[in-house]
């Protein structure tokens, strides 16, 4: 079986290698993007992109797509699970409103026009439940990054200042959940959480331990540096969810000041929306985005993605069990808590995001300011999948922030508070197509260190999006429903050099890799030997023997190693 | 009035949105109404044969419906009658109409209806006038009559309407109910656990958990809740 394909006269976006609405011709072999020479023309399958805008695959840096979460939110939400996408036959069943099943969000993601999707929050001691999910998402290419920020071993070797020991944790624990990158959630504040407490600034101690969130953040940048991760420290800030922690925010971003890399930053702060609060109250609750905007866009070492939340039904899901116990008492809706150990926690809470709602709408405002504010090669486009709605209303999210005229009509829907609280309705900044293609595929590709995505250069994954949008012709800031209708459903989806979806249908079901980060060379494992079997022995429900996942046991691993 | 008979018995469930309102339809778009035969999509003609009398909104099933679901949901006027059994799922989220099954039900009857009237000459099973799951509330208007027995959970979240049973039920009736009434000629097990407001009566025996009180003329709670919900025997 050969795979070469001509993508012929498209249109080409691609930011990585500066090509804007460029008609092109793309070159497919062996699932990589080659030179025209390297390809049989005459044994080429044609594809026609004549008027039609050809990118990269779209690349979601930020999901929670596999593990314990979002199936116990699946258990939790049985109402989510009666709409019927796609009944079994040549495909598997696809079911789910807003809460897929793992076919239908490899295939959501497929007919959108979007190749890649990291889970973002693996509890680590839930690894092999995590993969087992992601095995079972057809499509795309996928991978997870285990919660490091309230672990016992790293509360211990932070308060310790043991770095050395830190380093080789952070290898072994990659290397046992074949995890992709450090995630932290509120750190500190989950294990506050398990006597009932929380950490809400950068300096409240930690129960126990004898640290801060602000020590853990700092080392753990450290230490993610020294071992050379290709994606940063991933951050969910303390204080998430409280009116006035935009400030938290900064402050946290300050932190990464003393650290740098050449090749990406040092701090991705996650869906900031859900951190950019001004205010001090839910009454005089008002937007800090322009203030974090304006730090972002200071420093060239952070980088964010919105948590942009979509209106209708969502379902908060987190490792931040301490806010989700809040939410849940602000709503009064259902509510689940979860302990993973000496690891954290989670919560899970249904919401719905409705536009009269005062809160929501300044949320739903608070994201856009966010998206318009920031520049386009520091802010990536999420919606926190579910925790702010459906990944298949990126299109939305896009199609606003291209149109003035847009956010205009939809802020005639939403409550007024948005007026007074936030600047929303002052933001002329219409994103330009390209800048859109930067959020959504080079930008996400960058942030975690995948050379190989995000763009159609030589040697590139051929992971490739064709939509129904003649770059050339088109009028982002007017004609918004054309943009967002093109966006919703791609003309073709191409995956690893195969064609898996065609004007909004499935063409053929492939399996993706999985992809994780072997740093073990990089640090001396023996430094944890005897605290591991000790920490195990002592506090662990489960032998260290029986810890971790194998790579044998995931479908199509794929081990990246820092070297 | 439109009749409609089973042409085969039903080796897997057939799923069937059918309402009077179909009866007003003509031949050919009556024959073309898309129902699944298990997981195929199909057409009504191909599973029933149809005969048409006249416009008027009534349904009359003819033969056994068991498993047949879905029939009479969200209808808001006009008739169904049932000569027959019939499947789950009958008149779920109704507003209006009436449907009367001369055989017994399955589950979930009248599930979530805000309005209307069902009459079960038979037996019915189970969730009768709850909500489904993951809702918030079950049935909240109308009537819904089981002449014989039913099973498990009655009412659940009931926010209104009403339920009479003229035999026997199981557990759990009117768990976590709002408002409304349910009557119960004969004995039943655990009632009304949880239970906010809404009346429940029985004439034969139950049992009651223990979040109620002693009043005068019965058991008020579920004091868990905050609840003031009414027990009676009658
Ligand atoms: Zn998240």
């Amino acid at each position: 079986m050969h795979h070469m394909l001509h993508i012929k006269n498209g249109i080409v976006v691609d930011p990585k290698n500066g090509i804007n609405a460029e008609k092109m011709d793309i070159f497919v072999k062996e699932g990589k993007i080659v030179e025209e020479s390297e390809v049989d023309v005459k044994e080429a399958k044609v594809i026609d992109a004549s008027n039609k805008l050809v990118v990269a695959g779209g690349f979601d840096m930020h999901a929670h797509i596999a593990g314990s979460k979002i199936n116990t939110g699946r258990e939790m939400r049985p109402e989510e699970m009666r709409t019927v996408r796609l009944i079994a036959g040549k495909f598997r069943a696809s079911i789910g409103r807003v809460l897929l099943t793992s076919p239908a969000i490899g295939y959501e993601y497929a007919k959108m026009g979007y190749t890649t999707a990291f889970e973002a929050a693996q509890p680590p001691v839930g690894a092999l439940h995590t993969h087992e999910e992601l095995d079972a998402i057809p499509m795309i290419d996928k991978a997870a990054l285990p919660v490091f920020g309230n672990w016992h071993f790293v509360l211990k070797y932070v308060a310790e200042k043991e770095w050395e020991k830190l380093r080789a944790f952070l290898a072994w624990a990659l290397e046992r959940t074949k995890g992709f990158g450090v995630k932290v959630v509120n750190p500190g504040g989950v294990e506050a959480w398990m006597y009932g407490g929380n950490c809400k600034s950068l300096d409240d101690e930690v129960p126990g331990f004898n640290v801060t969130p602000r020590e853990i953040i700092t080392g753990l940048i450290q230490e993610t540096e020294n071992l050379g991760l290709c994606h940063s420290v991933h951050l969910h800030c303390n204080n998430l969810g409280t009116p006035g922690n935009y400030q938290t925010t900064i402050e946290t971003m300050k932190l990464a000041s003393k650290f740098s890399n050449d090749k990406r930053q040092v701090l991705h702060v996650t869906h900031v929306q859900f951190n950019a609060y001004a205010g001090s109250s839910w009454r005089d609750v008002a937007s800090g985005a322009a203030e974090i905007a304006k730090y972002v866009n200071s420093v060239d070492n952070i980088t964010i993605d919105m948590g942009q939340p979509i209106f209708g039904h969502a379902t908060a899901m987190t490792g931040d069990a301490p806010f989700q116990f809040t939410l849940h008492k602000l709503t009064g809706s259902r509510w689940s808590n979860k302990d993973s150990e000496i690891e954290g926690g989670a919560g899970i809470v249904p919401i719905a995001y409705l536009p009269k709602n005062p809160v929501h709408a300044l949320q739903w405002a608070i994201g856009l300011e966010l998206g318009l504010l920031i520049d386009s090669d520091r802010v990536v486009l999420s919606t926190d999948y579910p925790n702010g709605g459906p990944f298949t209303e990126y299109p939305y999210v896009m199609a606003m922030l291209m149109s003035k005229k847009m956010r205009e009509k939809e802020l005639e829907r939403v409550s007024p508070y948005v007026q007074k609280a936030t600047g929303l309705a002052a933001i002329d900044n219409e994103k330009t197509l390209y800048e859109i293609i930067q959020m959504t595929r080079s930008l996400p590709a960058r942030v975690m260190g995948m050379d190989n995505k995000g763009h159609l250069g030589i040697g590139a994954d051929a992971d490739i999006a064709i939509y129904n949008l003649d770059p050339l012709s088109i009028d982002t800031a007017n004609d918004f429903e054309a943009v967002y209708k093109a966006f919703k459903t791609s003309a073709y989806t191409i995956k690893g050099g195969e064609i898996i979806a065609k004007d909004g249908e499935l063409v053929k079901e492939i399996w993706g890799r999985t992809f994780w980060v072997d740093a073990t060379s990089n640090a001396s494992i023996e430094a944890i030997d005897s605290d591991l079997n000790e920490m195990f022995e002592k506090y662990y429900s489960l032998q260290r023997q029986n810890y971790g996942v194998e790579e044998a046991w995931l479908r199509k691993p794929e081990r990246l190693v820092m070297g | 009035m439109l009749k409609l008979k089973p042409k085969i018995d039903f080796e897997v469930s057939v799923e069937a949105e059918i309402t009077p309102q179909l009866a007003t339809l003509s031949s050919d778009e009556i024959s073309n109404f898309q129902v699944y035969y298990g997981k195929e999509k199909t057409k009504l003609g191909d599973l029933f044969e149809i005969s048409k009398e006249g416009d008027d909104a009534k349904l009359v099933l003819d033969g056994d419906f068991s498993m047949v679901k879905w029939v009479g949901a969200r209808m808001d006027d006009g008739e169904i009658v049932v000569k027959g059994d019939i499947g789950d799922h009958l008149g779920a989220y109704m507003t209006g109409g009436k449907i009367v099954v001369e055989g017994n039900a399955l589950d979930w009857v009248g599930a979530e209806m805000k309005g209307g009237e069902i009459v079960v000459e038979g037996n019915a099973r189970n969730y009768v006038g709850c909500a489904y799951w993951g809702d918030m509330t079950g049935m909240s208007g109308g009537k819904i009559t089981i002449r014989g027995n039913v099973s498990n959970y009655i009412g659940e979240k009931m926010g209104g309407g009403e339920i009479e049973i003229f035999g026997n039920a199981g557990d759990f009736i009117g768990t976590e109910m709002k408002d409304g009434t349910i009557t119960i000629h004969g004995s039943c097990g655990f009632v009304g656990g949880d239970m906010k407001g809404g009346v429940i009566k029985v004439k034969g025996s139950f049992e009651v958990v223990p979040g109620f009180k002693k009043v005068e003329d019965g058991f008020e709670g579920d004091v868990n809740v905050g609840g003031k919900g009414k027990i009676t025997q009658f």
